[in-house]
């Protein structure tokens, strides 16, 4: 009694039984759609057909492709651009937020400059940053980095800028050197921050990606997903990405918080005492 | 005391002059192309600023419909999302064992990639009218709610449960009963939580309206037209449409940030 009892009141069984609700309201909107609609697979085809459809063997493409690794091939392309521009985003973000904290006249140069862009639809530039640069891989890792770069910068800078006046204070009384100062408490203070920026921005480079992709023919997920809904291809392959999609940008935001435990100590030992 | 007025004087000086010289130099070095020849683009892609300003200036009676169409979306899905944001919070301080795992699913939404989004969303509005502006106005608001949802619950939900320690058991001391507790103390204790998530989802409204409108029926809007225009190589018209687009973001931050100073004056001077 007691073991089903604390499996019931885990947070993950919660989490599990919302999973479930959510899949059993789709499957019962799915029936009904079936019954009043004439084409159900435009407007909400049932679970077991989309995970069906995606390990189906029959090639759509004239290439011989199967929608699976269709779907692959995009996904490598797509993502692969939105992970370099990720990382370009990142190291600009942390540079800038370093430089900001380095020095008040950087800082006050640049921080209301992070603000107004933050305010400005930048997804909505994409199309002049593809003309801009001619080439759909440069355009997605440029609009990915932008939309990595300010969620880091602002962020860390916050990180930095709460580490508190006695611990200043205490640092400089051992004559610590403004090396030492950042990397021995500034930086690692700062880094639950800089991963919450991470977290917030990687599924934004993701959907800057896909984007992109959507503005111009090639290859990509963007792509495959409005050549399918102009009907050239088979309506599962735009349900499949919507799902793949979906799960890679879910998957992105947990990812950070996975890398974060593994580095970060003081969160490792969280996780653990949460454990016991 | 002179000494120290000159020196914030000259704090505040170099806080709003050096941004100011910044944006200077770079308006200087867009209008001498010197920006063309760094980014490797012509005249034609990156119009010079004077050139996008004026024919804002032509054309603002013409572009007054597709900014109100933006706007129509932006603010209905910011209201309806933040509205359901709201009482998803509620639900989920209320229910809490249930309703933080409501939460986690609320915020995973949010990873889900608006652009996968939207077109699903169009296919289930497809029936709903014959109308193909209203059917496509409702099939955009429905993504700027989903987009802003998420933000406003997991806010509102810290807003409600993390009040000050003591607060909870003073009112209990007082024989106030559960409804009243919230009214009294958890509503109101809310209120800057509000604004946290109002930050996040204002700008994010007008990104969730433009990103929408790429996908809808209907050829209108702010975003549309940027899309369209560059499609057809009208490039300083899109430019345009993106300076209006950037300026309804900054606006609506700026009302923002007003209307929060004047909500939360009171709470400050405590």
């Amino acid at each position: 009694m007691k073991i089903i009892n604390k499996i019931l009141s885990a947070k993950s069984t919660v989490t599990a039984v919302w999973v479930l609700g959510i899949v059993v309201i789709w499957e019962i909107c799915a029936f009904i759609v079936e019954a009043t609609q004439r084409t159900p697979i435009n407007v909400l085809p049932h679970l077991y057909q989309i995970v069906g459809s995606f390990f189906d063997t029959k090639p759509i493409t004239g290439g011989g492709d199967t929608i699976l690794t269709l779907v692959m091939s995009s996904a490598a392309e797509t993502l692969s651009r939105a992970l370099i521009g990720f990382i370009i985003g990142m190291v600009l973000g942390y540079v800038l937020a370093l430089l900001m904290n380095l020095s008040h006249i950087v800082e006050k140069i640049a921080f209301p400059y992070l603000m107004i862009i933050q305010m400005i639809p930048i997804l909505g530039m994409a199309p002049i940053v593809l003309s801009i640069t001619g080439d759909i891989s440069s355009a997605r890792i440029i609009i990915a980095a932008i939309l990595t770069f300010y969620p880091v910068s602002t962020n860390t800078l916050a990180g930095f800028k709460s580490v508190s006046r006695e611990r200043h204070e205490l640092m400089r009384s051992y004559g610590a050197t403004k090396f030492q100062l950042y990397t021995k408490m500034l930086i690692p203070s700062a880094m639950s921050y800089f991963f919450t920026g991470l977290k917030i921005s990687a599924p934004m480079a993701i959907t800057a990606s896909i984007l992109v992709d959507t503005l111009q023919g090639g290859n990509g997920l963007g792509c495959m997903l409005s050549q399918s809904l102009k009907g050239s291809m088979t309506r599962f392959v735009f349900w499949d990405i919507v799902i793949f999609s979906a799960v890679i940008g879910v998957l992105s935001f947990y990812l950070m918080g996975v890398i974060e435990r593994a580095l970060v100590p003081s969160k490792r030992g969280k996780k653990k005492k949460a454990v016991n | 005391m002179i000494l120290k007025k000159s020196k914030s004087l000259l704090n505040i000086l170099s806080t709003v002059g050096l941004p100011v010289l910044f944006g200077a130099l770079i308006y200087i070095l867009w209008q001498t192309k010197v920006l063309h020849a760094l980014f490797g683009t012509d005249e034609i892609i990156l119009p010079l600023p004077d050139r996008i300003g004026s024919i804002i200036s032509d054309n603002f009676t013409n572009m007054l419909p597709q900014i109100a169409s933006t706007l129509i979306v932006a603010l209905g899905g910011l209201v309806l999302g933040s509205l359901l944001g709201y009482f998803i919070g509620v639900a989920g301080a209320v229910f809490k064992k249930w309703g933080m795992g409501g939460l986690t699913i609320v915020s995973a939404f949010n990873a889900i990639p608006l652009v996968a989004l939207a077109p699903v969303i169009n296919n289930w509005t497809r029936d709903l009218s014959n109308q193909v502006d209203i059917r496509s106005t409702v099939a955009k608001i429905i993504t700027v709610t989903i987009f802003c949802t998420a933000s406003m619950s997991v806010n509102a939900y810290r807003g409600l449960t993390e009040v000050k320690p003591f607060s909870e058991d003073l009112f209990a001391s007082y024989g106030s009963g559960k409804l009243k507790m919230f009214l009294k103390l958890r509503l109101p204790n809310s209120l800057p939580y509000v604004f946290t998530a109002l930050r996040v989802s204002v700008p994010a409204c007008v990104i969730g309206a433009v990103v929408s409108e790429y996908f809808a029926e209907q050829v209108v809007g702010v975003g549309r037209q940027i899309r369209e225009n560059i499609v057809k190589g009208q490039f300083p018209t899109a430019w345009a449409y993106i300076a209006i687009a950037c300026a309804m973001g900054i606006l609506m931050y700026v009302i923002l940030l007003i209307v929060e100073s004047i909500v939360l004056k009171n709470r400050r001077a405590r």
